[in-house]
């Protein structure tokens, strides 16, 4: 997703951890949503049994659409660098035009496409603006010094005696 | 020993006595090679004939010029920086130090270990339950003689049901187990079967926890024979 960053494994592996990352936060994330929702709309004296089944019911599937989204992501993104051998934001954009497309293809090539175009669009909306937060940010690069002049070599008079 | 080098200051030793001519040479910074028996014409003359020193002596070459000269220590960028150097980040990048932790990946703490193993269960369960929604789909009755798009459309529907079940159910599983086993392995300071299976059990029991305490004690049971089969097989191989 980020470029250029060394700090996430290489490329075939990058995919489990994406897979992994994506379905953690959007079941996490629709625990908390959902037993929040399941709460407010349960009648007074059932609110924790109702949370708890809201989550139950809700929270594994925002997980798992999370999941095949953000892994489908990585995986396209992994396959798209593996063919262009560059790393630049058209990466993602292109494998969010993929991944849109494959998640919408039951509904027909029609509403694929939409949906890949959508899906392209927003992943070109969130790439400039990383691509515009990181020239915002950016730190100069630190100028290196040059290493000091190497001493003039002292030549002693030859003198092997 | 070339000219050039002895021309430099060369900290070898010259192997061979030193004639009368280079030991008048030497106060001059310069050397030859001659010997006063092989050249008795230069031996004589206080000036050295450069046509006899030229083709006694090999080529100099570069290794010889700069081999005393220069320091290649010193001519390295780096050199003599110390260890004020900032541009670099490395603790982002610190692996998971806990004893008996290493997996097949490297792990880079608590949220590496958390994505990758929810992501090989999540992944696996997919697959797993693709195969048995695959299954399912091919083998349902259609009525006679159903069309291609109709079995097709059976499959899907399998797979997307059974897949993402599965998926779910083990995904939700495996984040339990990994929050465990991570908080285990803090905890305690290092990794073994135990904390495995500990984790495994608690992870058990949240997962069966709105079923009743019966299903939960199952479920934290066959959660820890698991977990203990898989350590024991990580051992064994």
């Amino acid at each position: 997703m980020s470029h250029g960053d060394h700090s996430r494994d290489p490329c075939p592996y990058v995919i489990l951890n994406d897979f992994g990352g994506a379905f953690s936060m959007g079941a996490i994330g629709g625990g908390i949503w959902h037993g929040i929702k399941g709460a407010r709309n349960s009648p007074r004296g059932e609110r924790f049994v109702g949370s708890m089944s809201a989550i139950k019911a809700r929270a594994p599937v925002l997980g798992g659409n999370f999941g095949v989204w953000g892994g489908l992501f990585s995986t396209f993104d992994c396959a798209v660098k593996g063919y262009r051998q560059k790393e630049d934001p058209w990466n993602a954009i292109i494998s969010g035009f993929l991944t849109g497309g494959s998640l919408a293809l039951r509904a027909g090539p029609r509403s694929a496409f939409g949906s890949a175009v959508g899906c392209g669009i927003l992943l070109g909306v969130f790439e400039g603006v990383g691509v515009l937060m990181n020239r915002m940010f950016a730190q100069p690069i630190p100028q290196m010094q040059l290493p000091e002049q190497a001493a003039a070599p002292s030549a002693p008079a030859v003198s092997s005696a | 020993m070339s000219f050039l080098s002895g021309l430099f200051g060369g900290s070898q030793p010259e192997p061979q006595e030193p004639s009368a001519s280079a030991e008048l040479f030497g106060s001059t910074t310069f050397r030859s090679n001659v010997t006063p028996s092989s050249d008795p014409s230069s031996s004589t003359s206080s000036v050295p004939q450069p046509s006899s020193a030229a083709p006694v002596t090999p080529a100099p070459t570069a290794l010889d010029t700069f081999g005393t000269a220069f320091d290649p220590a010193r001519l390295h960028p780096l050199a003599g920086l110390g260890d004020k150097i900032d541009f670099l980040q490395l603790d982002e990048e610190k692996l998971n130090d806990i004893q008996g932790a290493a997996s097949v990946l490297p792990s880079r703490g608590w949220t590496d270990d958390l994505c990758v193993g929810t992501g090989t269960t999540y992944l696996s369960g997919l697959v797993l339950g693709g195969t048995w929604g695959l299954r399912e789909g091919a083998t349902r009755p259609l009525g006679n003689n159903p069309s291609f798009k109709l079995r097709l459309n059976s499959i899907l529907n399998g797979c997307t049901r059974r897949g993402s079940f599965m998926g779910n159910s083990l995904g939700v599983l495996a984040i339990f187990y990994n929050l465990a086993n991570s908080s285990f392995d803090a905890i305690r300071g290092k990794h073994d079967a135990g904390n495995a299976m500990a984790a495994a059990a608690l992870s058990g029991a949240i997962y069966k926890s709105t079923a009743g305490v019966r299903p939960a004690l199952v479920g934290a049971g066959l959660m820890t024979a698991a977990a203990g089969s898989w350590s024991a097989f990580k051992a064994y191989v």
